[in-house]
């Protein structure tokens, strides 16, 4: 299945990142257009794609995780915070392929890469 | 907000380090350092900003990385300067120091696309990764922030080092 999926995990705690905010967008000229924001469910994972495979289009695309806030909510909370939102823009090459970008991320550390 | 730490000294070097990219000399100035030498302690060092790139892709530091530092002025990200990383993947002075290290909302973008470009790495067009936005914040100005930025054509990761 080809589109853009995503997975967010709390390396903290070895568990998926429930109900993280990320939101989507899509390079447009010298900006960024939002496409959508979505919640992660209790797997970490969005209900529906990303970016659905008849949607994809070769250009550069952006998840930004509100990892600070998602932090602020969990047990112990953070006061001296180091991450807020994380960007993580790629592009797609190859609108046959499939794009999963997980997120693993602590208050004190994040991860990105081109998953499968 | 123009700092002082990283001006003369370390922007002349970066600069001609530039201008020999674009004579086609890029090999010779982005040799990595000889890894002989453990890293250097910065325990008990006075507040400041600094970073390290490494390239996991090459298994060497990240070393002729183009990058920007901004500082988030309330409305966007303004960019403070621009610099290469130095044969060590580090850079020669701190990014921030002293009157500089003020806490804020920071992005280092790095051009990870045209670094492994300039190495002959094989990339998909555009390549998965082009520019690499690395936002953090300083919240607590009286502790140091060491950024260290392990990098691949594929995926990054960053965290609060030491």
């Amino acid at each position: 299945m080809a589109g853009i999926s995503t997975h967010v995990l709390n390396s903290g705690t070895g568990r998926p990142g429930a109900g993280m905010r990320i939101d989507f967008s899509v390079r447009d000229g010298d900006g960024w257009k939002l496409v959508k924001s979505i919640t992660t469910n209790a797997d970490g994972r969005t209900d529906q794609p990303v970016l659905a495979p008849d949607a994809a289009r070769t250009g550069q695309y952006e998840l930004l995780f509100h990892v600070g806030d998602y932090f602020r909510r969990q047990p112990g909370g953070n006061d001296t915070p180091f991450l807020d939102t994380v960007p993580v823009r790629f592009a797609i090459f190859d609108t046959q392929q499939h794009y999963h970008v997980p997120m693993l991320c602590t208050p004190w550390s994040c991860s990105t890469y081109r998953g499968s | 907000m123009a700092s002082p730490t990283l001006t003369r000294r370390a922007f002349l070097p970066a600069g001609l380090a530039l201008g020999s990219l674009a004579a086609g000399t890029a090999a010779a100035q982005n040799a990595p350092a000889a890894l002989t030498t453990a890293p250097v302690s910065q325990l008990n060092l006075s507040p400041r900003l600094t970073m390290h790139a490494i390239d996991t892709h090459n298994g060497s530091p990240g070393v002729g990385m183009k990058v920007q530092l901004s500082m988030h002025d309330g409305t966007d990200y303004r960019v403070l300067r621009r610099f290469e990383t130095n044969r060590g993947g580090r850079t020669d002075e701190p990014l921030l120091v002293d009157q500089s290290y003020q806490s804020g909302r920071y992005e280092l973008l790095l051009q990870v696309e045209d670094y492994f470009a300039a190495r002959g790495t094989a990339l998909p067009k555009p390549n998965f990764l082009a520019q690499v936005p690395v936002r953090f914040l300083i919240a607590n100005p009286a502790e140091r922030i060491h950024l260290a930025i392990l990098f691949t054509p594929w995926g990054y990761s960053y965290y609060r080092g030491s």
